[in-house]
């Protein structure tokens, strides 16, 4: 178990341009499962290298318990590591495999006997102690490299995308058994992964990064709700939120959001702020938070009744996502709606927009502008 | 009626045939122009030279096994199978580690001046031996190694270094570096990981190169006939020419020189040619 904590890390590949990553800082507590989430190049990867020793950090610190270990080579570390590829070593059966790593380390026969077996127990790989990683199948692969991790007990678990080799129906197995262990071992881990249901559901929590800088960290529900800014709000969620362009129009001593031909009050933002956005502003709501009329449960308060043409229905078994244009505005919205829907494409339909559940993001800075926060509080204490 | 389906395999067999009747006429000239004389000097070795010069192409009448006895007695056959033993087996020892190890390093490491020593070892490659042969011979004359099986050593590891680091190079590149990170985090060293996880997945590139250099260096003649003079030192391919004298050429003697000579490489190629031939084709284990 272990605390790592990273300070203004910042990594530059040889062939310059830019930095891969910039200026990152970042602590991961004792026993604590962090995910760093985004897309392929954001630097995520890179990340985990460092905190390996696989890179050399360009500049900032990596510490691991308080000990900085930036000259520390990688083998010294005390980290373990699983790879996309599982990265099994092909020569050697899977006892082999497993016992590796604590050979090295000068543990006595007995106890890498009983240390492997007991990995193999729990992860079902007793049958297969004698094959070689050829003779396995993908799920049995990535379960010998996860062994191979747990039986050395490390003091950090790194995960690179472990499980993106896999099909969908092993890959929710897996994620299930991944999380179990680390719960159940308590070491502190860091997930790399593109895949933002695997941080939703495994993470402690979240770390979202775009070109080489963090973006937001928290829990994942925490995050989900409140994106800080556009592109969080756009990478987070399946379909993703809404981004619709608004004008923001005096209106009295207040400001009214024009979409369209819709008016929408503003009083979940601080009129200060909205005085500051120069007119224009983007309009973030999640497909969940728009409903057909009828369908909108009673507690949602603060709705806006808007009119929108269908353009396309998209049965998906257990829901329906429901492709809108709202009148008088030329972006698409998508509207997320139970299995059964009346509306069809060419309908003109009334739909609901839960404003409590809305964000307003800055489309200068593209970033969230903060509501006014009772409002918001009580609306999750509810939904809760 | 005859079904069309009873018809038309046997004539799309005769267009299989003809198609691979070019391939086929060319394998057959290829086998006769290769293993002809081959079974020639084979044939030579079991008569003796007045038979051969009575009827150089016929089939042996009786069969003389005793010329291989006199062949290994009658000269100095048993030193310079010895010979050839210790400089061959001890040069593709130091190649195969070397080699090994130098292909490890250009094809895992990105080091100031890489592709510069990539360049100069491969270059090794082009140069013909005829080329070095005088400078060798000066080089092992001023450092007291000439007419030294040392010498002979040295000069081979030298000269197939390049083709060794060439095959072994490309094998190593293929191997996925996760494994070597992978080791690394498991706590071993560069070294440890040469040892530990290159070299044993490296076995069929390595086959490859052993095979390879042992039938080359085994029947190396140009360097072997310049750097050794003194009759105890020379090696196999040098003793035949002991049935060589100045006025008179013992062909039948040679034959069956030759054939000792080439046993080792024939039962060495019988044995490994399949590993050899997939180590030079197949990449690595993933």
């Amino acid at each position: 178990m272990a605390r790592v904590a990273i300070t203004e890390l910042s990594k530059l590949y040889d062939g310059g341009g830019e930095p891969a990553v910039k200026d990152l800082s970042l602590t991961v507590g004792n026993g604590e499962f962090m995910v760093l989430l985004g897309p392929s190049g954001c630097g995520k990867s890179s990340v985990l290298r460092m905190i390996a020793g696989l890179e050399p950090i360009t500049s900032g610190k990596i510490a691991i318990d308080g000990e900085i270990v930036n000259e520390i080579p990688a083998k010294d570390r005390d980290i373990a590591m699983v790879f996309q590829s599982y990265a099994l070593y092909p020569h050697m059966d899977v006892f082999n495999n497993l016992a590796f790593g604590l050979r090295r380390r000068g543990i006595a026969k007995t106890e890498i006997e009983r240390r492997v077996q007991g990995a193999a127990s729990k992860l079902g790989l007793l049958p297969f102690l004698k094959r070689k990683p050829h003779a396995l199948s993908g799920g049995q692969r990535q379960r010998v490299a996860l062994g191979r991790a747990i039986v050395r007990e490390p003091k950090v678990f790194l995960f690179d995308e472990p499980l993106s080799n896999l099909d969908a129906a092993l890959r929710v197995s897996m994620r299930n058994e991944l999380i179990r262990q680390q719960r159940e071992m308590g070491i502190t881990a860091i997930y790399v992964t593109h895949d933002q249901v695997e941080a939703m559901t495994m993470g402690h929590r979240i770390c979202i990064m775009n070109k080489g800088e963090v973006i937001q960290i928290g829990k994942p529900l925490e995050v989900y709700r409140n994106p800080a800014n556009t592109f969080v709000a756009r990478f987070l969620g399946n379909p993703p939120m809404n981004l619709i362009p608004t004008s923001v129009e005096p209106d009295g001593g207040a400001y009214q959001l024009r979409v369209g031909g819709m008016s929408l009050p503003t009083d979940c933002w601080p009129a200060e702020t909205l005085s500051r956005l120069g007119g224009k502003a983007l309009l973030g709501i999640r497909p969940e938070d728009l409903y057909e009329t009828a369908q909108r449960p009673d507690e949602r308060r603060r709705i806006a009744i808007a009119r929108a043409h269908v353009i396309a229905v998209e049965p998906l078994g257990a829901e329906t996502l429901i492709i809108l244009s709202l009148e008088g505005a030329a972006e698409e919205v998508t509207m997320r709606s139970g299995r059964e829907t009346r509306l069809r494409p060419g309908d003109n339909a009334t739909i609901e927009l839960d404003l409590a559940a809305a964000h307003l993001f800055d489309p200068k800075t593209a970033q969230v502008i903060p509501p006014v926060h009772e409002e918001r509080e009580a609306r999750w204490a509810k939904a809760e | 009626m005859k079904p069309p389906s009873a018809v038309e395999p046997s004539a799309a067999k005769g267009i299989a045939y003809l198609r691979g009747a070019p391939l086929m006429a060319f394998a057959l000239i290829y086998t006769i122009v290769s293993g002809g004389p081959f079974l020639w000097v084979a044939m030579m070795s079991l008569r003796t030279t007045p038979e051969i010069f009575a009827s150089p192409y016929a089939l042996p009448s009786s069969i003389h096994w005793e010329k291989f006895v006199d062949a290994w007695t009658k000269s100095n056959y048993g030193t310079y199978f010895w010979n050839s033993t210790i400089v061959v087996v001890t040069a593709v020892a130091l190649l195969t580690v070397i080699g090994a190890m130098v292909a490890h390093c250009l094809a895992r490491y990105r080091f100031r001046g890489n592709r510069l020593v990539r360049f100069v070892i491969l270059s090794g490659m082009i140069l013909p031996p005829q080329l070095m042969i005088l400078s060798l011979f000066q080089i092992l004359l001023e450092y007291h190694l000439y007419n030294t099986l040392t010498g002979l050593i040295i000069v081979y590891v030298a000269g197939h270094l390049a083709i060794t680091v060439y095959i072994l190079e490309g094998f190593f590149a293929q191997i996925p570096q996760d494994l070597f990170d992978a080791a690394r985090l498991d706590g071993y060293s560069d070294l440890e990981i040469f040892w530990r996880i290159t070299l044993p997945i490296g076995v069929p590139a390595l086959f490859t190169t052993v095979t390879l250099n042992f039938i080359i260096l085994w029947n190396e003649f140009l360097y072997a006939v310049v750097l050794l003079t003194e009759d105890d030192k020379r090696t196999l391919p040098l003793g035949i020419m002991h049935f060589m004298g100045n006025h008179q050429l013992d062909v039948g003697m040679v034959a069956t020189g030759l054939m000792i000579a080439i046993g080792p490489v024939i039962l060495l190629y019988a044995f490994f040619s399949e590993t050899m031939i997939r180590g030079m084709t197949a990449g690595a284990v993933r």
